[in-house]
């Protein structure tokens, strides 16, 4: 996948309200890059269909019932 | 004994003179409280020393004893807590200023049950600001590493690694989200245990993950561990997920050995090509398995494909949730974070949300692979870290993508565990060599949910045949 520049992790974070630049926009983007290469390397036949896990187990209380 | 060789007693061995009225709580409070007043200008370790409350839970403490009323191996104890944990009428920071004013109007449940258990409050312990993963973000500057100051606690609970190595409390708690128990036991030659996510409230404790979050222990041996989280497991009606499994006695199984017990070594976290384990660790935890099996342990390698995957795939989960706790705090007052907190939560908020729901998805199959592998072992082992404690910098982080990758690599030997929501232990198992500086280094059991009991057990008699834990750091 094509690395984002600091000008694109810029953009992305005006999106969302924050304002980036300098040298902690350049760390942001090595991060977000890191992050988002080796999610996108990581290929598992079948994850699509994997039901997410949003926590081992539900509410006790719902076990009760 | 003097007053002041009392805090190099165990918990355990500590708790039995409170009983046994040789030791007044007052005595051992006060020898602690002088020790923290020596030393934590050296070690950082506690954000907030409660003494003059300490020392008023300790006369009530003596008044019991007089009694003759003993709640348990706590009674008298001083313990100190991470400062993400409520305490009532004292403030607590997450080591970060925005909360520098915040004083809780009750207790977390954790520090209720450890005062029912007759604990003794010294005070509050620095962190990385927010529970992130950073040594030197707090507010309050970092916490020192007792085997060499110059080097990383763990995070992010370094004030509970910092204080409990260098004997500025008996015991104490810290938060694992990612980790962050079982790094600062691994980089202070501790013992820290991660519990079954649902096993320990985390109720009026400031949220990292709430997914993920466990409160635990981290002590100087493996009793003094189960007689911690022995005092604070259990179900709780104010924290929903807490589950009602029964809390055993976790010091009476201790000594029971490990004969026939079943225990998978991790192949990929051992190996150097795809982790980047270093050596010295490599050999300390293959020993540590030579000590396992001559106990009549039964070894055999097992896989966990996504090993190295797991530090990406929780990174991303972490880092999500985590800014969604307060998102108006980063763009209403950004100047208020540390530099490398604001990075870390800006690259957070941009984390797309299909990645996020990818790593839940992959989140369902490291915790099956884990599940499987301990169907057919009693106990997995493997290196809590790469490598021992690094040197701390307060340069920037993550000055390029390659060293961005690296560490969330690094994350995926404790990752994996927190991921699966099952508990893991960190136990020293060695040092470098003198000329690498003699820093500690740790192996890493983890057990079947809610099975908390056999991976203290494990770690027990590995501790009992092995003479690390009775070195003590320079400070």
């Amino acid at each position: 996948m094509e690395r984002l520049t600091n000008q694109d992790v810029a953009s992305m974070g005006k999106a969302v309200g924050l304002e980036l630049a300098g040298p902690e926009l350049a760390r942001a983007a090595n991060g977000l890059n890191a992050i988002l290469e080796l999610m996108a390397e990581i290929e598992v036949p079948g994850a699509n269909l994997v039901e997410p896990l949003a926590s081992p187990w539900g509410r006790q209380e719902d076990s009760d019932e | 004994m003097s007053n002041a060789e009392l805090v190099f007693l165990s918990v355990t061995e500590l708790g039995a003179r409170i009983a046994a009225g040789e030791v007044s709580p007052v005595e051992a409070a006060q020898a602690y409280l002088e020790r923290i007043e020596r030393l934590n200008p050296v070690l950082n370790a506690y954000i907030t020393v409660c003494g003059e409350s300490a020392l008023e839970e300790a006369r009530q403490r003596e008044a019991e004893i007089a009694r003759g009323e003993v709640r348990g191996p706590l009674h008298g104890v001083p313990v100190a807590v991470k400062d993400q944990i409520h305490s009532q009428g004292i403030v607590t920071t997450d080591a970060s200023k925005l909360r520098a004013d915040f004083v809780p109007e009750e207790d977390a449940t954790v520090l209720a049950k450890l005062r029912d258990a007759g604990a003794v409050l010294l005070g509050k312990l620095n962190m990385s600001e927010f529970a992130l993963g950073d040594p030197v973000s707090s507010a309050f500057g970092p916490a020192h590493n007792p085997w060499d100051l110059e080097r990383s606690p763990g995070t992010s609970s370094t004030g509970s690694g910092a204080a409990t190595a260098g004997f500025l409390c008996a015991t104490s708690l810290g938060e694992d989200t990612g980790g962050s128990i079982r790094g600062p036991a691994a980089n202070c030659g501790l013992v820290g245990l991660r519990p079954t996510w649902g096993r320990v409230s985390r109720y009026g404790v400031d949220g990292a993950c709430w997914s993920i979050d466990t409160i635990g222990p981290i002590s100087r041996t493996v009793e003094d561990c189960a007689a911690t989280i022995g005092a604070i497991a259990g179900f709780d009606a104010k924290d929903g997920y807490t589950r009602r499994e029964p809390v055993p006695d976790y010091r009476a199984s201790l000594g029971q050995g490990i004969e026939g017990l079943k225990v998978g070594v991790v192949k990929e976290l051992l190996d150097p090509e795809l982790v980047g384990v270093e050596a010295q660790t490599r050999e300390a935890v293959l020993a540590a398995v030579e000590v396992l099996k001559s106990l009549g342990a039964e070894v055999k390698e097992v896989s966990l494909p996504l090993a190295a995957q797991a530090g990406v795939i929780i990174r991303t989960i972490t880092h999500v949730e985590r800014v969604s706790l307060h998102p108006e705090w980063l763009r209403e007052r950004p100047q208020d974070h540390h530099p490398n907190t604001r990075v870390a939560f800006a690259t957070a908020n941009l984390i797309p949300a299909q990645v996020y729901y990818k790593a839940q998805k992959l989140r369902a199959l490291v915790r099956r692979q884990v599940l499987a592998a301990l169907e057919d072992v009693d106990v997995l082992v493997q290196p809590t870290s790469s490598g021992p404690a690094a040197v701390m910098s307060t340069e920037p982080g993550e000055s390029s993508v390659e060293q961005a990758k690296k560490a969330l690599v690094e994350g995926g030997f404790r990752g994996i565990y927190s991921l699966a929501g099952v508990p893991a232990l960190s136990i020293l198992c060695g040092f470098t060599s003198p000329e690498a500086g003699g820093l500690p280094l740790a192996l890493q059991i983890a057990g079947r949910p809610f099975e908390e009991g056999t991976v203290l057990r494990a770690a027990y008699a590995y501790e009992q045949n092995t003479p690390w834990h009775e070195r003590k750091p320079p400070v």
